[in-house]
C-alpha cells in the first residue's frame, strides 16, 4: 500500500497537535467550571473525582478499540489524518465511508494504484468538510435547544427527567438490536455484557460498595470481550 | 448578572464550549486548505462538488439529527465536548451513564450535568494519552507486539459496551412507561424501519430516539408525574 508523501506534511501534524491542545484546554475550562459549581448541588470533591474517574475506566476498552483501528489506517492516511479524523472529532465508520466516496468520485480506489497527493487533499478535505457540519451544526442546534429546554423545565420540570431516558434506552436498544442480529458472536458478546452489568448492579445494591458501581462498566465489558474470545 | 453557581456554570461552559469548538472547527480545515491551496492539490470544483454531494447524501440528515438526538443524553456542556472528542454512543454516553450510576444523581438535574461533564473530561483524557501513545508515536509497532487473537476479540467492542450500557440505561429510568415506550421505539426501528426502508439505516438510531422522546413525553404517566411534581414542590 502506498502512502501519499503530502499526508505526514509538518502542516497536517501540526493541525492535529492543534486540535488536542483545543480539547485539552476545553477540559481544563469544563474542569473549572465543574469544581466551581460543585457544591451547589450538593456535589462533593469525592464525587467529582469519582465521576471522572468513572469516565475515564469506563473509556479505557473503547479508546483502546478506536487505537486498534486507527494504526490500522495509518498507511491509507498518515498519522496526522489519523489522529485528527479517526481519533479525534469523527468516528472511524464514518470518515471511511467520507473517504471512499472522496476517491470514488476520483475514480481510484484508497491505497491503490493512483491514490496520490491529489486524491489525499480531496480526501482529506471531503472528511474534514463532514467533520465540520457536524460541528457547525451542533454549533448552531445547541444554544437553540437550550431555550427550548429552558422553556420546557419552567412549564413541567418532570419532563426533562423522562427525556433523557426516552432517548437513550430507544438509541441503545436499536443500536443493540442491530448488532446482535449480526452473528451469533455479536449476541453472545452483547448478552453476557448485559448479564453481568445486571449482577454487578444487583450486587452494588446488596453490598452497596461504592467501587462496584465505578468499576461496572469496565468489568461487564471486560467480561463480554472474553465470551467473544472464547466463542471466536 | 446572576450569582447562581449553576447558572454561571451553564454560560462559561456554553461560552468555552462554543469557542473551543469553533477553534477546532478551524484548526481541522486548516490542514487540508494548506493541502489544496498551499501546495496547490486543488482537484477543481467538479471534482470537490461532487465530493460533497455524495458524502450530503448519505450524512447530509444526520449532521442536523445528530446533535438534536444527543442533546437531552448529554445536556449542553457535554453536547460541545462530545462532537470534539467523537465516538459518542460506543464512548462518551457509557462513560457518562457509569459516571452518573456512581455518583447516584437523577437524570436531567444540575448535578447530572456535572457529572456528566466530569465523566467525559475523564473519558477524554484516557482517549488523548492513548492516541498519542499509541497511534502517535509508537504507531504500528503496538500491533505487531499483541496477537491476532487478541486484536480480533477488539472487533466486538461494540456489542460488549452496548449490552451494559442498555441494562444501566434501562435501570436509570424513573418511570416504567418511559422504558415500554423507548423499547418499543428501538424495536420498531430494527424490525420495522429498516427492514422496510434500508436507507434510513443511518439515521434510523435518531428516528427511534426522537419518536420515544415525543411519545413518553405526550403518554407519561401523569398520576406519576404528578407525585414528582409533589415531592420536589414545583407546580407545572
Amino acid at each position: 500500500m502506498n502512502t501519499p508523501g503530502i499526508a505526514s506534511s509538518p502542516i497536517l501534524w501540526i493541525a492535529s497537535l492543534g486540535v488536542f491542545v483545543v480539547i485539552v484546554v476545553q477540559s481544563f475550562a469544563y474542569l473549572r467550571a465543574a469544581r466551581r459549581a460543585a457544591p451547589a448541588v450538593g456535589m462533593s470533591r469525592t464525587e467529582l473525582v469519582g465521576a471522572f474517574r468513572t469516565g475515564a475506566f469506563s473509556a479505557l476498552g473503547p479508546s483502546l478499540a478506536v487505537v486498534f483501528i486507527a494504526i490500522s489506517l495509518l498507511p491509507v492516511f498518515g498519522t496526522p489524518a489519523v489522529l485528527l479524523r479517526i481519533g479525534l472529532i469523527g468516528s472511524a465508520a464514518f470518515e471511511v465511508v467520507s473517504a471512499q466516496t472522496a476517491a470514488g468520485t476520483l475514480g481510484v480506489e484508497l491505497g491503490g494504484s493512483g491514490y496520490d497527493n491529489g486524491v489525499f487533499a480531496l480526501v482529506f478535505f471531503t472528511m474534514s468538510l463532514g467533520g465540520a457540519a457536524w460541528m457547525l451544526s451542533t454549533l448552531l442546534c445547541t444554544p437553540m435547544l437550550r431555550r427550548a429546554d429552558r422553556r420546557v423545565r419552567r412549564m413541567n420540570p418532570v419532563v426533562m427527567t423522562i427525556v433523557p431516558s426516552a432517548a437513550m434506552i430507544a438509541a441503545f436498544c436499536y443500536l443493540g438490536l442491530e448488532k446482535v442480529q449480526t452473528s451469533h458472536i455479536h449476541l453472545i458478546t452483547y448478552a453476557t455484557g448485559a448479564a453481568v452489568m445486571a449482577g454487578l448492579r444487583v450486587a452494588a445494591a446488596r453490598l452497596t460498595v461504592q467501587w462496584i458501581k465505578e468499576w461496572s462498566v469496565g468489568i461487564a465489558m471486560a467480561a463480554a470481550l472474553v465470551a467473544a474470545g472464547i466463542a471466536l | 448578572m446572576s450569582s447562581d453557581p449553576v447558572v454561571l456554570f451553564r454560560r462559561t461552559t456554553s461560552r468555552w464550549g462554543q469557542g473551543t469548538m469553533l477553534a477546532g472547527l478551524v484548526i481541522s480545515l486548516a490542514g487540508p486548505m494548506y493541502l489544496m491551496f498551499g501546495l496547490g492539490y486543488w482537484p477543481g470544483f467538479a471534482a470537490v462538488l461532487q465530493a460533497w454531494g455524495a458524502l450530503a447524501a448519505v450524512f447530509g440528515v444526520l449532521w442536523i439529527v445528530e446533535p438534536i438526538t444527543y442533546y437531552p443524553m448529554l445536556g449542553p456542556a457535554s453536547t460541545y465536548q462530545a462532537f470534539m472528542i467523537g465516538n459518542i454512543s460506543n464512548k462518551l454516553l457509557p462513560s457518562a451513564m457509569a459516571a452518573q450510576n456512581a455518583v447516584g444523581t437523577e437524570q436531567g438535574t444540575a448535578k447530572a450535568e456535572i457529572t456528566t461533564v466530569m465523566a467525559i473530561i475523564g473519558a477524554a483524557t484516557v482517549h488523548l494519552v492513548s492516541l498519542l501513545v499509541f497511534v502517535g508515536f509508537l504507531g504500528s509497532w503496538v500491533v505487531s507486539l499483541i496477537p491476532a487473537s487478541v486484536q480480533q476479540v477488539f472487533d466486538y467492542v461494540v456489542p460488549a459496551i452496548l449490552g451494559p450500557v442498555f441494562i444501566q440505561a434501562v435501570m436509570a429510568a424513573r418511570q416504567r412507561r418511559t422504558v415500554l415506550i423507548a423499547l418499543l421505539c428501538g424495536a420498531a426501528g430494527s424490525f420495522v424501519l429498516v427492514p422496510l426502508v434500508p436507507s434510513t439505516s443511518v439515521y434510523a438510531m435518531a428516528v427511534c430516539a426522537i419518536a420515544s422522546v415525543l411519545l413518553s413525553v405526550l403518554l407519561r404517566d401523569t398520576a406519576e408525574s404528578a407525585a414528582e411534581n409533589d415531592k420536589s414542590e414545583v407546580s407545572a
